[in-house]
């Protein structure tokens, strides 16, 4: 087993492939299909949002590809490797996920202790337990030497949730599945959220965001998966001003407010604004602009 | 405008009165959850005028939910000089009782408010506890469901509807009960954006039929359509005042964890480049009238 610090770094995220996968839960007596032979490829460390209307599976796409469900038919490939080939039990490990409202999980005395569990888990020795529990909890803005002996449920609701981050990102995860990650934040604390994933994505870490937030995923990844009814119906980059748009509206989702904004404004949306950052840059400099279509 | 000692008194809103007794009128309110040892909320004052639409806004655990709880009678306030909803007093189980029936609350979670085997049966569920007759039932049903656009999906299990339209039942289900109040908690905060809009509309309907509002809400776009906003901040009223005088504030806005609307947003990146746009728009259509307005000399 590799230490902690040995792997510090190696954060480049996996390639997750799904082929085919379907998966039915059982409802009573009858299969109800969450997942309808879905075919996929990302590359390693693609920053992916993950959309689609309330039951059209994301969750269930999420679980699967960190290979806590079993898919019916299909399969997920990491790094190009079936599941039993040797490599792939370790390349699932180095797939993390966290779940919707994460800070419901949440249990040991201290933020310290609580962010220490995974690694532990591992089997790791105490040195890098350590290290990676205090890396961890500088990524999501809580250093340890404020926040370390603070009990979890004393902390602010943003601060959970990044805790519960911070608990995952300890096991060191070369990518990070999240499921619905601004849900019930306030606003602040999801800008403080939506800050710390940026820099992990400028760390290398792959990243695959189930959200309705499209404002977000918008402003965080480069690529965006569809799914509708267990179907997925659109994969790759953002396409906006193609008719592109229909891939969202048509599945009950919506244009991000900066791509809206650009096509009132009757500007090219191929080069859409990615933030109100970044469209007040282009707004104050129109001539630059022009220029690079 | 912004206040931590807000009386009564100096309330600029007695214009809006138009009844003697307002549908909600809380004064020193005050809550503390049984295991924990700091109040949740801490001398809250809040009234509201018939068919006004009141947006309450702040950080996590500032108390929104609890108040949404207390006004719907579902909890004992821990004290209040006065607590009353439709002139029910929540201080005693027999007020919390009578206002059970005339506050209705929605929460956020459209999964777990649904009691019923199909939409319809959902819909009588409240009226068959207040023992209505049944002829009277299925009027009022029938009344809902065309109401709330629920004809084509009557029959249908909860677990078949989306997430929009399980919470379209919910809240068609909370007012089958005719109601003078609708307390929603964050109603649209686990939908889908075709979803939210869905709820939006049902609510904007019944706020133009009159029934006074209060909205619980982390967003900050449906902030916008209240006529008024009360901002808690660790359970006290923090600011009182309109959408657009809140939004105006961006040191307040910041200390109370908010944020601003999408177009807010962007006019004060605009501002920080040195090209501030006033008044601040709130909405995409004021935006784009802000900015083509400006940039009229440029052309395109």
């Amino acid at each position: 087993m590799k230490g902690a610090s040995e792997r510090a770094g190696a954060a480049s995220g996996v390639a997750i492939a799904c082929q085919g996968v379907s998966f039915a839960y059982l409802e009573g007596d009858r299969g109800v299909k969450a997942l309808n032979e879905v075919t996929f490829s990302l590359s390693a460390g693609a920053t992916v949002a993950l959309l689609g209307p309330t039951g059209s599976g994301k969750s269930t796409l999420l679980q699967a590809m960190r290979g806590l469900l079993e898919p019916n038919e299909g399969e997920v490939r990491l790094d190009g490797l079936s599941r039993g080939e040797p490599g792939f039990a370790e390349r699932q490990r180095e797939v993390g996920i966290v779940f919707q409202t994460p800070e419901m999980q949440l249990f040991a005395m201290s933020a310290f202790e609580d962010v220490s569990f995974g690694p532990r888990q591992l089997g790791w020795p105490t040195d890098d337990v350590r290290a990676a529990a205090e890396e961890a909890m500088e990524q999501v803005g809580l250093p340890v030497a404020v926040f370390g002996a603070r009990h979890p449920y004393s902390l602010s609701g943003g601060e959970q949730r990044r805790l519960a981050l911070a608990g995952v990102l300890a096991m060191r995860p070369r990518v990070l599945l999240l499921d619905e990650p601004f849900v019930s934040l306030d606003p602040v604390a999801r800008r403080e959220l939506a800050a710390v994933l940026r820099a992990l994505v400028a760390g290398g870490i792959g990243l695959i965001v189930a959200t309705h937030d499209v404002d977000h995923a918008w402003a965080l990844c480069e690529e965006r998966l569809v799914l509708d009814g267990g179907r997925l119906v659109a994969s790759g980059p953002w396409r906006f001003g193609d008719g592109g748009e229909a891939d969202l509206v048509q599945h009950r989702l919506a244009v991000p407010f900066p791509v809206r904004l650009w096509e009132r404004l009757g500007r090219p949306l191929t080069g859409a604004p990615r933030s109100a950052e970044q469209a007040a840059e282009a707004l104050v400099a129109p001539a630059a602009r022009k220029g690079s279509g | 405008m912004a206040r931590s000692e807000p009386g009564p008194a100096s309330t600029p809103w007695t214009h809006w009165r138009r009844f003697a007794t307002p549908p909600i009128e809380i004064k020193g309110l005050h809550y503390r959850y049984a295991a924990s040892e700091t109040e949740a909320l801490r001398g809250v004052d809040l009234r509201v005028d018939e068919g006004e639409f009141v947006a309450v806004v702040g950080a996590n655990g500032s108390g929104k939910s609890t108040l949404a709880r207390l006004l719907g009678g579902l909890d004992k306030p821990s004290a209040a000089r006065r607590a009353a909803a439709c002139g029910h007093d929540l201080l005693t189980e027999r007020g919390r009782w009578a206002a059970r029936r005339a506050v209705g609350v929605l929460f956020q979670n459209p999964e777990n408010q649904i009691v019923g085997e199909n939409v319809e049966e959902d819909l009588a569920f409240g009226l068959e506890n207040l023992a209505w007759p049944s002829e009277r039932i299925r009027a009022r049903v029938d009344e809902m469901v065309a109401a709330f656009g629920l004809g084509e999906l009557r029959r249908r299990e909860p677990h078949l509807l989306s997430g929009g339209q399980k919470q379209r039942t919910a809240l068609a289900g909370v007012l089958a009960i005719p109601r003078k109040v609708l307390v929603l908690d964050e109603p649209t905060a686990m939908l889908d954006p075709a979803g939210r809009d869905e709820v939006l509309e049902a609510v904007e309907r019944e706020r133009a039929a009159g029934l006074t509002i209060v909205f619980v809400t982390q967003e900050m776009d449906e902030v916008v359509r209240a006529d008024r906003v009360v901002a808690l901040e660790r359970g006290r009223v923090a600011f009182e005042g309109s959408p657009r005088e809140l939004f105006a504030a961006p040191a307040l806005v910041r200390r109370l964890s908010l944020g601003l609307p999408a177009a807010g947003a962007l006019a004060l990146a605009l501002a920080d480049l040195g090209a501030p746009l006033q008044p601040l728009p709130l909405t995409l259509d004021e935006l784009v009238a802000a900015l083509v307005g400006t940039s009229s000399g440029s052309g395109s």
